[in-house]
């Protein structure tokens, strides 16, 4: 599915540029880094309420899509700054990991 | 990291890449003044302030290899949501020391976890050092040393599979009675 497409049909804010060429395949849901880090797969959107640096740091090794935070958290300056850099878009909603979960689930269907 | 003693296993894997052949670890516990701190000293070639200050960005060291190189912004991380702190000191060819301090009974405070096995790691696939770990829990100590062990092995290995389960059992005995 493409980013573009799931930033409009889930109205999600948006962070960062986002490249609309980018498209995803997989979604992954986690809070602890270095269990994202083993588990999640390339090409996914990383669902977290995480918002340090070290979630680009983590994006960026396994190639995630983009990263999505959930539940109205504030992403920290330099990671916004740092995933412009490297191309990777911060989506943000105040809904649960559950709620949009869901609605991609719907989505794909 | 779902527990601390993964962290540890992490930071005293940089020791060893920095050549260290003395590391002490020593994990603190004191529920009176509610933390939990975790220190690691080590004699390998240190870093200079300027890489000091870089270690604990993601980015410095971020290789394209599962695990390499976030070793302390993870821990400073970890740290810090559980209302702590990550301290390093570090001196060119004298040795680094890494402080990480965590409030004991925060709720997101990761157990300490199976730190028997993170040194029988250690101790399994790195050679020629020794590693001191004490453990404390409100002034009770309980002491490991390697160079002991070696002089009551003499010539037996301190990485023989006999061994390295004795050091396990021994480590996690001793903590069970603190």
């Amino acid at each position: 599915m493409n980013i573009t497409n799931l930033i409009k049909e889930l109205n999600l804010d948006v962070e960062t540029q986002v490249n609309n060429d980018i498209t995803f395949d997989n979604v992954y849901i986690g809070d602890l880094l270095s269990v994202v880090m083993s588990n999640a797969k390339e090409n996914s959107i990383w669902i977290t309420i995480q918002t340090h640096l070290n979630i680009v740091a983590v994006a960026d090794l396994i190639d995630i899509s983009a990263i999505l935070v959930v539940e109205n958290m504030d992403v920290d300056e330099d990671t916004v700054e740092k995933a412009n850099e490297l191309g990777i878009p911060i989506l943000t909603t105040d809904k649960s990991a559950y709620e949009v979960a869901c609605e991609i689930c719907k989505l794909e269907n | 990291m779902k527990e601390l003693s993964l962290h540890i296993l992490d930071i005293v894997t940089n020791s060893i890449d920095a050549g260290a052949n003395l590391i002490e670890i020593e994990v603190k516990a004191d529920t009176k003044k509610n933390y939990l701190r975790i220190n690691i000293k080590d004699n390998g070639k240190g870093m200079s302030k300027e890489t000091v200050e870089k270690v604990t960005n993601p980015f410095f060291t971020s290789r394209k290899v599962r695990n390499v190189g976030l070793g302390l912004p993870f821990l400073k991380l970890a740290a810090e949501q559980c209302d702590g702190f990550l301290k390093i000191q570090s001196e060119e060819n004298i040795g680094t020391e890494v402080t990480a301090e965590f409030k004991l009974n925060h709720i997101d405070r990761a157990p300490l976890g199976k730190i028997e096995e993170s040194i029988s790691t250690i101790l399994n696939f790195h050679q020629n050092f020794d590693l001191i770990y004490i453990h404390d829990v409100n002034g009770k100590r309980f002491v490991f040393d390697t160079n002991e062990v070696k002089e009551i092995l003499e010539d037996l290995s301190i990485r023989s599979p006999k061994v390295l389960m004795w050091i396990k059992d021994y480590i996690k005995e001793n903590i069970d009675k603190i």
